[in-house]
């Protein structure tokens, strides 16, 4: 289930204005390009039911699952990058009676940006009302199903690798340095694409059209930057997310057993050589097993491992 | 530019391997079904078996579906999405229907004890658990994480598909004689 449902993950990078987001691929304001390498692991451990109450997996179970994410970033003009993100996936599942290892592409994400500003935002002393302006980034993403769905050859959950549908976000970044403070907020909303469906977890079944319920995504971070000697920096980030997912449709009527929400906390550490040209990131990422912090969604740890690397 | 072409081969290529989702098919890819013979599917005669509940009693389908205007088989592993399934089942048709066997099949626990700790964790201890040590009743209806199968008072398959959003299921018991 994992991948499907992973929340994007602030993972602020050292580097300067807004650079290195590494879920949103957003390099900074004058990189030609950007590489982004980061290796995931994500532990399940239970999940919260329809009625936001914590509920254990099984006794012997453990579920994993693994994610290797490429993605790259080009500057297409003075205000506009766009980026490709596209993960492999594996999924090392023991639930009880059940042992399963699948591995597979997961989606890929295509993404667009605009940036609202021309000049560095980031600031080591306010000096005039103009200086708390934030670094802002407006884009669109499409998700593409290039992953393995339940509507595929798949026996259950564990062996999917993604969502099976097309889905277009819009999404917002704000981000402000003050050195040696910063914070940020990310927005998205998206809508996925009506599609047929003739199959379901390796079954064939009666064709009908499946929507699934308009996806909201939030998150805010803040962080602290320690210059060392060398002008190096080691960034501290904190953050908390949320994501919603809103009931789908079938054959254009609610499906009232959708929907969902989770909320997560997560600290990164982030390491950028002095001209922010590599950045080196570790997440950890937590949701914490009691009631009310989810609904219909898996419990998860998820420890993140990354590099960027800015291409001038 | 020469990392971009790689990169945007290799993503096209991989890309090229996921044709289904890609682009989805509504053909309704079903294999014809010949009734009246024991089999799974809709309108065949629902094949007999002895399970073992997680409160150690056993039930054989005939005797149920003798005993009932129907009986609804739920495959669950107890997971997000069989909890979201089962919820509304037992909101939605557990009272309406109360000469309707429900019974949940565990088809992945292998023992009652942990079925029953699973069953009680998930909060569903007053419905009926039949533990599918041998994965008998998977095996006999191609049953996976969702199945849903109803059979009638005759022992004819009347229903055999994921629950979904649960309609076709409410459709079914609402033509039930």
């Amino acid at each position: 289930m994992g991948a499907v449902f992973t929340l994007s993950q602030p993972l602020l990078a050292a580097s300067c204005c807004g650079g290195g987001s590494s879920s949103a691929l957003i390099m900074p304001k004058f990189a030609k390009g950007m590489v982004d390498v980061s290796f995931s692991a994500e532990n399940y451990d239970g999940y919260w039911n329809s009625a936001g109450q914590y509920t254990e997996d099984p006794a012997g179970s453990d579920l994993n699952q693994y994610r290797l994410s490429l993605g790259y970033a080009h500057r297409l003009g003075e205000r506009w990058q766009g980026s490709v993100i596209t993960p492999h996936v594996w999924n090392d599942n023991q639930y009880s009676g059940v042992s399963s290892t699948t591995q597979g592409m997961g989606d890929t994400t295509l993404n667009l940006w605009y940036e609202g500003f021309d000049n560095v935002k980031c600031v080591w002393k306010i000096k005039k009302p103009e200086d708390w302006i934030p670094a802002s980034y407006y884009g669109l993403s499409m998700t593409l199903p290039t992953g393995v769905s339940p509507y595929d050859d798949v026996k259950n959950s564990f062996d999917i690798t993604g969502r099976g549908f097309y889905r277009l976000d819009a999404n917002l970044l704000l981000d402000k340095t003050i050195y040696p403070l910063n914070a940020t907020l990310a927005l998205s909303y998206g809508q996925y694409l009506e599609r047929p469906v003739n199959r379901e977890y390796g079954r064939y079944v009666e064709p009908y059209d499946k929507q699934l319920g308009d996806r909201f995504s939030g998150s805010i971070s803040g962080g602290y930057t320690q210059f060392l000697d060398n002008m190096d920096t080691l960034t501290y980030t904190l953050a908390y997310a949320y994501l919603q997912e809103e009931q789908g449709t079938i054959n254009g009527a609610v499906d009232t057993t959708t929907g969902m929400n989770k909320q997560a906390l997560s600290t990164t550490i982030a390491y950028a050589s002095m001209d922010r040209d590599w950045v080196f990131k570790l997440t950890l990422s937590h949701s914490p097993k009691r009631d009310g912090y989810g609904e219909s969604f898996p419990v998860t740890n998820l420890i993140t491992a990354g590099v960027n690397h800015v291409l001038r | 530019m020469c990392f971009v072409k790689t990169f945007a081969v290799v993503v096209l290529l991989l890309m090229a391997g996921c044709q289904d989702n890609m682009n989805p098919s509504g053909e309704d890819k079903r294999p014809p079904v010949q009734t009246g013979i024991i089999g799974n599917q809709v309108g065949q005669i629902a094949p007999d078996f002895t399970a073992e509940s997680t409160i150690n009693s056993a039930h054989t389908l005939s005797s149920e579906w003798q005993t009932h205007d129907a009986v609804v088989l739920y495959f669950t592993m107890w997971c997000p999405i069989c909890d979201e399934h089962m919820s509304h089942l037992r909101a939605t048709y557990l009272s309406n229907y109360p000469n309707v066997q429900f019974l949940l099949v565990d088809y992945v626990n292998g023992s009652v004890s942990s079925a029953r700790s699973a069953q009680l964790a998930s909060g569903y201890g007053a419905m009926t658990v039949l533990v599918d040590i041998d994965k008998t009743i998977e095996r006999l209806y191609d049953g996976t994480m969702g199945t849903t199968i109803v059979v009638d008072s005759g022992g004819i398959v009347r229903m055999n598909q994921s629950y979904s959003d649960g309609s076709k299921l409410g459709q079914v018991l609402g033509e039930l004689p």
